[in-house]
């Protein structure tokens, strides 16, 4: 695996650009849900229009 | 829920393939790319570099849908979603100009040459550009709304011209201008079907994840006018 990896450089590129993507997905994913925790809020709220 | 699973199994599919499928002259795996005579690795920028202009596309669209939207009906909401897709939307025309000029330089040599293709994303880049300029300079809200909407829906008859004509009909080095002898509409271009199938599932992940920026983000802004209103009082 380890040798496997040190012949084919590209495939080290594309597990970190995976680990990237994780990062970022998940990211966004809590942005989204505190986002609709805090609509779902403002809509019980007395003071909205 | 379901399309944002559909995003992460696509994206990650999509990086995996984008990256680590092998090209080689006579593909006869479902997994081997062909070779494009004169791109040979490179060839592989197609997807992640084309999905940023397709954005690009799709968002000042997207901004001419809600401004004209806007002009109709006067709804406060229709111009933070038309001016969070603009915003999107410059975002990845410049991501798309960067990644092309890093390309360009180990392809053409130079990573500036004002080709058609680059010039026409850097005329877009200043139509857009102006648009920003012009939201700042207006106090009303009303006013700001109106005359930004009025831009963007003529800003938009543009976009057409410098994104798919302009580059297709002048001679230039991007591949699929016109002297281009691989040439055909640019998803023809000795791809096989494997790497289009490829292709278009990276323009459809792309798309997801635009979607989804562009939620959160009008959504924040409304949130946060909402907050403001609220303790105004």
């Amino acid at each position: 695996m380890l040798q496997f990896l040190t012949d084919k450089a590209i495939y080290i590129v594309m597990i970190i650009v995976l680990i990237v993507w994780i990062g970022i997905f998940f990211y966004l994913l809590t942005m989204d849900r505190r986002i609709k925790i805090i609509e779902k809020e403002l809509k019980g709220d007395n003071y909205e229009e | 829920m379901i399309w944002k699973i559909l995003l992460f199994v696509l994206m990650t599919f999509v990086s995996i393939a984008g990256i680590s499928f092998p090209i080689v002259e006579k593909p006869s795996n479902w997994y081997e790319f062909p070779l494009i005579p004169g791109l040979g690795e490179n060839a592989k920028i197609i997807f992640f570099h084309v999905p940023t202009a397709w954005l690009t596309v799709v968002a000042f669209f997207m901004s001419f849908i809600f401004s004209i939207k806007y002009l109709k009906q006067k709804n406060h909401e229709y111009d933070v979603k038309a001016y969070v897709a603009n915003q999107l939307g410059i975002i990845f025309c410049i991501l798309a100009t960067l990644t092309g000029a890093i390309w360009a330089k180990f392809a053409w040599g130079a990573f500036w040459s004002w080709d058609p293709r680059q010039t026409s994303i850097f005329a877009l880049l200043l139509i857009y550009g102006a648009w920003f300029a012009l939201r700042s300079s207006i106090d009303s809200d009303e006013k700001r709304a109106t005359l930004s909407s009025v831009y963007s829906i003529i800003a938009f008859f543009t976009v057409p011209f410098f994104i798919f004509i302009m580059p297709r009909i002048m001679t230039g080095l991007h591949p699929g201008s016109a002297d281009d002898d691989n040439l055909g509409p640019v998803i023809n271009f000795k791809m096989n079907e494997n790497m289009q199938l490829i292709f278009f599932l990276s323009l459809t992940a792309f798309s997801l994840l635009y979607f989804w920026m562009w939620n959160l983000g009008y959504k924040s802004i409304l949130i946060k006018e909402k907050l403001i209103k609220k303790f105004e009082r």
